[in-house]
Parts: structure tokens; C-alpha cells; sequence
């Protein structure tokens, strides 16, 4: 099959779907003839002109205004954050307009929008430019939140994304832009709510969100020459989250590390965590469910502290290992 | 107001009965009709009903304990109630053990799961404190009691808990291989896979109830009664004709075991010295000719007695004896049923035996062991035929019954097996 990188895959979906669909339309800072900050619209604007690619004034509340209202009145709209911290920015039309009005309004208005938001450290960026906050918007009822971690679910969850009736807020991976893998051409969709096991294994289970998927199976690769079996699963959409699949195979291996990039303490890894403990998977626990997340302190400028912040492929390893071996 | 558990009187002549095992313990929760414990005579085992709902208290007799009949037993009370005064069949009251358990409050619950847990733990739950709603007890206090009696600080991780408790291994046995001395699942599977390699021990069933009844006559006949043991076989195609053309023209479906019971009512009528009992003063001819007939049951064999056998019709005999097998199985006999025997029929034929010696059911003198029916080449005339021929096995105390008389008797029963006709005249 041909391939794609993360980027060029996200650029397809919107391009098919804005040739499919009239009503999306891409609004953000920079989209139009700059391509975007890393440039995932590029040469969207030349196809669709600049009605459907919208260059923005630097207000991210403007531009979750715009989308919440647009998809109010029957569009299809996909804002872009330029990083996911400015959502900070937008939070008001976020959480107290987009995720209420279609339930204050007895679920006869919708607010079908994408937002689309890059996330993550390890491009140098520092405190401000680094961050992960997907679980601030898993809190809250009403929001949809997806993390691809390959091209074929960035494009697939993309397009089923746009075509959600409810809010999205879709994390798009910084250090994945420039990963490759393949992508079918033809319109496909992945749909949300459905977890992916990335690589079967039987001794231990690793749930891994966005680039910490990528790591986890390099890890599990390192691991299986010790003759340790890892499985990866992969969420996908954190909210809502496929909790069956992650059940199944903890219960299965009886071991689960939880990997994710996002500070530890309030992460999604808590509520993984809470949720196998609630389940049935519990009596087959053989060893405390183990979380492996980034440090509580904001991203440093410096590369090599930057590197140290949050989980690597070596400190996976590490941890899987002394879970697999009985050790913890 | 308390409500005695009496120990009833089950025949006119019942002095005592044992108890061979209460079915609850003490301060459960009871409905009336709900069995509480089982009680043995010397010939059946009985399983006595709580008389009330109620909680059941103030237990006076434990299990092998033999109590006299009227006594009371234990008593019914209702949530918060004292126990009430007692007095033996003779009058005297009885000074009662004072409780050694908390009856529970008005408005005490327990969930089922806790219930279950609790005796599966082996928790009192008197002992355990409800923290559920309205001081309900929940598995997690039966948790807690369980965890609490058990070893301090016991780690296990939950799937070595749910190896160990669908293995029914005692977790506190097993070394913890994990951090912390914690057992691992590993741990509980290895010592699941030691115990299932080494062979199971031998299993020791103690004579208990009727199986102790059974082992104690049996032993005491085989020593004290000199067996001699009488063989002939019978052609029985003629009474199976009979009893064929009967089963057609009456209601009750006449069985080979109804036949022989009528043909060995008829013969005992003309060999009264056949029909008694023995003991060590001397042989009692019995009046009535009742007969017994084996009845096999998992727990043992018992013999249910038709009364009067040779009074009465082959379709009363089949009523008879269907209501005393039915009884038999569902464990429903009283000890009437089971009483004054003067003869045993026991019937192996159902299984293929072709003959064997039966032990005599004492103080009886006599009993028949019949076996299956073998198509056999048989003379009649000048030719020779196949004919169903049963053997027949007498077995009889020799202190009462020489083989002369034994083999008349036996002789008279093959002549009423092949011309039932006979028994006409």
C-alpha cells in the first residue's frame, strides 16, 4: 500500500472531505497561504480558495467562537490551535458553549465541529509549546477527544471526526507529522470509540496514547528478543474510550503498564487505571497496574531535560520488564 | 413467643432417637417447614422441620447425641426474643446454657453474597458487624471478619486470589514468590500443579446413619445366625404370562416383584415355621405374613414391609409396593413402614445377578434371593425347549429351619412360579 506521513495523511482527509462535503471548511491562524504553523493545510488554499481556508486573527477564542457558531448553523468546520496550549485560550466557547448546547437544547441543536490541535513535546518548543492536555477536555461531558497515533488513524479518525455530530477535539502528534505508514487513497473511516491492538502479546499489556504508541512498540520489539511478549493497545479515542478491548486484554496478560506523555497526576492514566481496577479484569491482575507518564513540571527549553520529562522507549522498557519479570 | 423444637415420637413403641447431623447452626435465620436436623432410629432417618420462622436457638443436642422422645431440642425465637423455659419429658426443667451468641437486632440484614461468603470463609456472622445500609452485612465486612482472622499482612495479588479460591487452596500456605513476599498467580499454579500430580488420598466414608444401621445387623446376623442357603431354579414363563395378561386387565401395572411377593405370601401361609422370627429364647411364628422387599438407595439398602401380603389382591400388592418404593427414594418412610417384617424378598435379577446368597434381615428365619431370568434349554416332553428360568436362592437360620423344611418351602415356591394357577385352589 502506498504511504503517507501523519501529516500528508491528515492533509488527504481534509482535502477528500472538503471535496466531498461543502459545508468543511478549515479556519485557523496561518492555514491559508502560509499552510499552517507545520504545515498540514499547505496547498489547501490554491484548491479551495480562501472562503474555505480561513486565516484567522491571533484569537483562539475567535476561532472556537466561529467554529461553534458555524457548526451551529449546519457547517462542517475544522479550526486548527496552532499548539494545543493556546486551547487555554479558547476554553470558554469550548467547555461552557460547544460540549453543552446540544444537550441545554434537548439534543435539537449539534455542533459538528473539529478542532484540531497540536500536541506534545520534543520539538524543542519549551513550557509553552509542549504541552499534552487532552484529559483536560476528556473531563469534560459533552467533548469527543481522539489521538491518532499512525497516518491510517490520523486520516481514518479524521474523516469520521468531521462527520461526528458532537465536538471534537482531535490531537494531532507534533513528533509524528513526519512518521510514514501506510494510507489507503480511497475514503475510509475508523470509527471512534474502537481501540487497536497495535501488537498481540501474551505477558504484559501496554496502553499507550499518541507518540507513546510508536514508543511502546519499539520497546515491545527490544523486549521480545528477551522473550518477553508485549501487547500494545492503542485507544485511539480516549473519549469515548473502548474500554471492553483494554478489559480483554488486560485480563489476558494479567500485567498493564499505562503509558502517556501528559503529566502524571490528573492524566488519562488514572482513569485507565481506575477503570481495569473497576473491572473484571481485576481478578486477573497479578501485579499492580503500573503508570508511566511525564514528570509533574512544565516542559524544559533544554533538550536534554526535555528529553528526561516524559517516558522514552528506554524507560518503557525498563518498566515493562520489571512488571514482566514479577518485580513491582 | 419462643417455639419449641420438639424431638416427635415416630411409632408407639419409640423411646429415643439419635441426631446424626443439624442441617443449620445456631442464630440462622429459619421458615417454617425448613429442615433443621436429621434424627435416626434404629430403622429410618428422619429429617425433622423447624416447627415456626424464626432464628434458631438454644441448641441442647449436638450430632451422635441420642435424646429421649417429647424432648425439646431447641427453640424458635423471634429477632430479639429470650429463650424460654424448658422442661424435660419428666418434668424437670432444665437449666439452659446461657447464649453464646448475639441474636440478631430487629432490622439486621444479611446479603446473599455475604451469606454465601460467610460460610464458604467459615465466618460467624453473630461475630461480624454490618456496615451497609441499615447495618446490613456485606461481603466486604465478611471480607474483613475472613482477612481479619486470617494470617496479618497476607499479600496476594487479585489473580492469585481468584486461582487460590477456585482451587480452593488456603492462600496463607502459599510461599509468595512476588515483591514483598506477595503470591503471584505463578505461586498458586505451581502448588495447584503439585497437588494434582501427586495421587488423591484414599477417601474414609464413616459408617454414619443408616449405613452404621446396616453395618451393625448385618455384621450381627452373619456372626449369629447359621446361613444355609437352598438353590433351585423356576420356569418362569408361565407367571410371566400371567402377570402380563393381569398388567392388561387391571389399572395397576403387576411387576415380576409383585408376582414373587404374592407367591411367597401364598407359600409362607402353608409353612408358618418359615414365617418367624428368631432370637435366642426361641423362634416366634408370626400371625401375619408381612413381607419385606429390599429397596437399594444410594445411601443404603432398606426394606419397606407390605402388611398382610397374603391378604391381599396382585393390584393392592402393586399400589403397595409402589407407594413404599416412591417413599424409599424420596426418604419419606416412617418407621411403621419399615417395621415387624416376617419374611425378606431381595431381587438382584434388575442387574443381571443370575443367583447370589443372601444375609438374613434379623431376627427373621428366612429370606429369597431371586435372580435374572436366563433363557434356558429346558425339557417338555420328548422335546426341548428355551424357557426364562429364574434361580432362586432361600436362605434361612439354621437354629429355626432344617434344609428339609427349608427345601419343601423352596419347592413350593417354584410349583406357584410355574403354575401360578395354584394359587387358586
Amino acid at each position: 500500500m502506498r504511504e503517507l506521513s501523519y501529516l500528508e495523511a491528515i492533509r488527504e482527509a481534509l482535502q477528500q472531505e472538503m471535496r466531498r462535503d461543502p459545508r468543511v471548511f478549515v479556519i485557523g491562524e496561518d492555514v491559508g497561504v502560509y499552510g499552517g504553523a507545520f504545515g498540514v493545510t499547505r496547498g489547501l488554499v490554491e484548491e479551495f480558495g480562501e472562503q474555505r481556508i480561513i486565516d484567522t486573527p491571533i484569537s483562539e477564542l475567535g476561532i472556537a467562537g466561529a467554529i461553534t457558531g458555524a457548526a451551529l448553523t449546519g457547517m462542517r468546520p475544522v479550526g486548527e490551535i496552532m499548539f494545543m496550549d493556546f486551547t487555554t485560550l479558547a476554553i470558554e466557547q469550548l467547555v461552557n458553549q460547544a460540549a453543552k448546547i446540544r444537550f441545554m437544547f434537548g439534543g435539537t441543536a449539534t455542533v459538528p465541529f473539529v478542532l484540531r490541535c497540536p500536541a506534545g513535546s520534543g520539538t524543542g518548543a519549551a513550557a509553552q509549546h509542549s504541552q499534552s492536555l487532552e484529559n483536560w477536555f476528556v473531563h469534560v461531558p459533552g467533548l469527543k477527544v481522539v489521538m491518532p497515533s499512525t497516518p491510517y488513524d490520523a486520516k481514518g479518525l479524521l474523516l469520521a471526526a468531521i462527520r461526528d455530530d458532537n465536538p471534537v477535539i482531535f490531537v494531532e502528534q507534533k513528533l509524528l507529522y513526519k512518521t510514514r505508514g501506510p494510507v489507503p487513497e480511497e475514503d475510509y473511516t475508523v470509527p471512534l470509540g474502537k481501540a487497536d491492538i497495535k501488537r498481540a502479546g501474551r505477558d504484559l499489556t501496554i496502553v499507550a496514547t499518541g507518540v507513546m504508541v510508536a514508543r511502546a512498540l519499539e520497546a515491545a520489539e527490544q523486549l521480545a528478543r528477551e522473550g518477553i511478549e508485549v501487547e500494545v493497545v492503542d485507544p485511539r479515542t480516549l473519549k469515548p474510550l473502548d474500554a471492553e478491548l483494554i478489559i480483554q486484554s488486560v485480563s489476558k496478560t494479567g500485567r498493564v503498564l499505562i503509558v502517556h506523555e501528559a503529566a502524571r497526576t490528573g492524566g488519562y492514566g488514572g482513569e485507565l487505571a481506575a477503570i481495569i481496577a473497576e473491572s473484571e479484569a481485576f481478578d486477573y491482575l497479578d501485579a499492580p497496574i503500573v503508570r508511566l507518564a511525564g514528570r509533574d513540571m512544565p516542559i524544559p527549553y533544554n533538550r536534554t531535560l526535555e528529553y528526561h520529562t516524559v517516558p522514552q522507549v528506554e524507560n518503557i522498557v525498563e518498566a515493562a520488564r520489571q512488571l514482566a519479570q514479577g518485580r513491582v | 413467643m419462643a417455639v419449641p423444637v420438639i424431638l416427635p415420637k415416630m411409632e408407639m413403641s419409640q423411646e429415643n432417637a439419635t441426631i446424626t447431623e443439624w442441617l443449620t447452626v445456631e442464630g440462622e435465620t429459619v421458615r417454617k417447614g425448613q429442615p433443621l436436623l436429621m434424627v435416626e432410629t434404629d430403622k429410618v432417618s428422619v429429617e425433622i422441620e423447624s416447627p415456626a420462622d424464626g432464628i434458631l436457638a438454644g441448641i441442647r443436642f449436638g450430632a451422635q447425641e441420642t435424646v429421649p422422645v417429647t424432648t425439646v431440642i431447641a427453640q424458635i425465637l423471634a429477632p430479639g426474643e429470650e429463650l424460654g423455659a424448658v422442661e424435660d419429658p419428666d418434668g424437670q426443667a432444665v437449666s439452659l446454657k446461657t447464649q453464646e451468641f448475639a441474636l440478631p437486632a430487629d432490622d439486621r440484614v444479611v446479603t446473599p453474597v455475604a451469606r454465601r461468603m460467610a460460610t464458604e470463609l467459615g465466618v460467624d456472622l453473630n461475630a461480624v458487624s454490618g456496615s451497609g445500609p441499615g447495618g446490613r452485612v456485606v461481603k466486604a465486612d465478611v471480607e474483613a471478619a475472613a482477612s481479619a482472622t486470617g494470617p496479618r499482612g497476607l499479600r496476594a495479588s487479585p489473580a492469585a486470589r481468584r486461582l487460590a479460591r477456585a482451587g480452593g487452596i488456603d492462600l496463607a500456605a502459599v510461599p509468595g514468590s512476588g515483591p514483598r513476599g506477595r503470591v503471584q498467580a505463578a505461586d498458586v499454579q505451581a502448588l495447584l500443579a503439585q497437588s494434582t500430580a501427586e495421587s488423591p488420598a484414599d477417601e474414609l466414608i464413616p459408617f454414619a446413619g443408616m449405613r452404621a444401621t446396616i453395618a451393625r445387623r448385618m455384621t450381627e446376623s452373619y456372626q449369629r445366625a447359621p446361613h444355609i442357603h437352598l438353590r433351585a431354579t423356576a420356569d418362569v414363563s408361565a407367571v410371566e404370562a400371567t402377570r402380563r395378561r393381569l398388567s392388561e386387565l387391571g389399572d395397576e401395572k403387576i411387576t415380576f416383584t409383585v408376582m414373587l411377593v404374592k407367591v411367597c405370601a401364598w407359600a409362607l401361609c402353608h409353612h408358618p415355621r418359615v414365617n418367624a422370627t428368631v432370637t435366642d429364647a426361641g423362634m416366634q411364628l408370626c400371625a401375619d405374613v408381612n413381607v419385606g422387599v429390599a429397596v437399594s438407595l444410594p445411601e443404603g439398602l432398606i426394606v419397606p414391609v407390605i402388611r398382610q401380603a397374603d391378604q391381599r389382591s396382585l393390584s393392592d400388592l402393586a399400589r403397595a409396593l409402589n407407594d413404599l418404593t416412591v417413599r424409599a427414594r424420596a426418604g419419606t418412610l416412617t418407621p411403621a413402614d419399615v417395621a415387624d417384617g416376617s419374611f425378606t424378598l431381595t431381587n438382584l435379577g434388575m442387574f443381571g445377578v443370575e443367583s447370589f446368597d443372601p444375609i438374613l434381615n434379623p431376627p427373621q428365619a428366612a429370606i429369597l434371593g431371586v435372580g435374572a431370568p436366563v433363557r434356558t434349554a429346558t425339557e417338555v416332553g420328548d422335546q426341548v425347549v428355551f424357557r426364562p428360568r429364574v434361580q432362586l436362592t432361600l436362605g434361612a437360620d439354621h437354629r429355626a429351619l432344617d434344609g428339609a423344611i427349608a427345601a419343601q418351602f423352596l419347592a413350593d415356591l417354584v410349583a406357584a412360579l410355574e403354575q401360578p394357577e395354584l394359587m387358586l385352589l
